[in-house]
């Protein structure tokens, strides 16, 4: 690029007008060509000066009060036509608010007897796998206090690892573990043995419904726990208060492996 | 004066000229008001800088911007929300020279560089009455607000309002490349402006 050519783009260089390939030439222009440099570094120098010295007027604040006047002022003259028409539609948006408002709540009732429904259920089926199996002595499929030797076991047979852990020191020793199908699908079923009662613990990935309370159905308790991403659900003729204790013992989890 | 007016009109779109409509607040709708407020209420201090300069005068300068929001108000219906800055510095200039055809149409010279070099201050660029000033003023603002209108212009819109040349050449209703003239015009009076030599010596 030459000096003449370079001097008409310097100018439009420096306020970033020029793009692409042609500022490239300038630039390499300027870093060969000591006169044209200087040219470019003037305007520059003349940038800084005029922005940081000549002042920006702010809007004073008695302009704002009058332009904002000004827009009162026609509001104040519009017609009713459109006023009225304004009005039918905040009718109607109020109206489409409180349906909204209607179907959430409808929807978290809905949601919470779904719940608690699903839960009896849950129970219910829990108690009835805990029974069958005791009747027809088939409590235990996998027969060991190792939890090395059961959860590689359950591991093996599941889309999931449940976590497995001896409580012998806590008076709870581990028996053993067996698959169940509960609501229709297969879960981990660990066994403890508690003084001279059993406790069936079936153990599922975190599902969405919150666990539930405890109950007594046909004479065994049922209780529930989550943690460690896991929901516990207990199921045994023991005490109510020592099965919680126990479930949330077994779902607390510091006490992983 | 009707050439000056002539060249003053601007080429681009639903840019209102002059205020003629007596009552123009009558006819206005709710969603202009609501556009309005969006996208011309922020551009309340960069329309205000303009007409500051333009005119000299704050008193001035709130009159002019007051007539452009009466303007903008009725016709936002057209204004998109990317072009806003430009729309209404167009119709805060064009506010100007109606104000100041009214006002001072003395300072409203034909649209060609010679007309409006012909505008410049001789004291401004005369190196003897540089000399003299320069102990009573160094104010770059003073030699700024002594610019030929047409290059005060340009200069503002590029310089405070960091507008692009194409922006700059549809506020001002000219060529790119007389934006970039008046540029280097203006450009050039300030480096030889008794305040930025006072300053360099």
């Amino acid at each position: 690029m030459k000096c003449s050519e370079s001097e008409a783009l310097i100018a439009a260089y420096a306020d970033g007008q020029v793009g692409g390939l042609r500022a490239w030439r300038v630039g390499r222009h300027l870093r060969g060509c000591a006169a044209c440099a200087a040219k470019h570094q003037e305007l520059l120098a003349l940038r800084e000066r005029l922005r940081a010295e000549i002042p920006y007027f702010p809007a004073p604040p008695q302009l704002q009060a009058r332009v904002r006047a000004l827009l009162g002022d026609a509001r104040g003259a519009e017609p009713a036509g459109p006023r009225a028409r304004q009005d039918r539609w905040r009718w109607l948006a109020a109206g489409a608010l409180a349906g909204c408002a209607a179907m959430v709540v409808a929807w978290v009732t809905g949601n919470a007897v779904i719940d608690w429904r699903t839960n009896r259920d849950l129970a219910v089926e829990a108690v009835a796998l805990h029974v069958q199996a005791s009747l027809a002595d088939h409590l235990i499929e996998v027969a060991s206090s190792d939890q090395h030797t059961v959860k590689p076991w359950l591991s093996a047979r599941l889309d999931y690892s449940p976590p497995v852990r001896d409580l012998a020191g806590e008076g709870f020793p581990l028996a053993g573990a067996r698959l169940a199908t509960l609501h229709g699908e297969r879960v981990a079923t660990l066994v403890y043995r508690y003084r001279l009662h059993t406790i069936d613990i079936f153990v599922r990935p975190v599902s969405a419904r919150s666990p539930a309370a405890p109950r007594t159905l046909r004479g065994f308790n049922v209780a529930q726990a989550r943690g460690s991403n896991m929901d516990y659900l207990a199921v045994s003729d023991v005490n109510a208060d020592v099965l919680s204790a126990f479930v949330r013992r077994l779902a607390r989890p510091d006490a992983a492996p | 004066m009707q050439a000056a007016s002539d060249a003053l009109t601007c080429n681009g779109p639903r840019i209102p000229a002059c205020s003629d409509a007596s009552s123009p607040l009558q006819r206005i709708r709710v969603s202009d008001h609501v556009r309005f407020e969006q996208l011309v209420l922020p551009l309340l201090g960069a329309g205000y800088n303009l007409a500051r300069w333009l005119t000299g005068d704050s008193n001035d300068a709130e009159d002019v911007v007051q007539e452009a929001c009466e303007r903008a108000l009725k016709y936002a219906g057209g204004l998109r929300g990317s072009d806003a800055r430009p729309w209404f510095l167009t119709i805060v200039r064009h506010a100007f020279y109606d104000w100041c055809q009214r006002n001072r149409p003395a300072q409203i010279v034909p649209d060609d560089a010679a007309s409006i070099d012909a505008a410049i201050d001789p004291a401004a660029i005369d190196p003897e009455q540089a000399a003299m000033r320069s102990g009573a003023s160094r104010l770059l603002a003073e030699a700024v607000a002594q610019l030929p209108l047409a290059y005060r212009e340009v200069l503002i819109l590029r310089e405070l309002q960091d507008l692009s040349y194409k922006e700059i050449a549809r506020i001002v209703g000219v060529p790119i490349g007389t934006v970039m003239s008046r540029l280097a015009r203006a450009r050039a009076l300030l480096q030889r402006s008794p305040q930025l030599q006072a300053i360099r010596n």
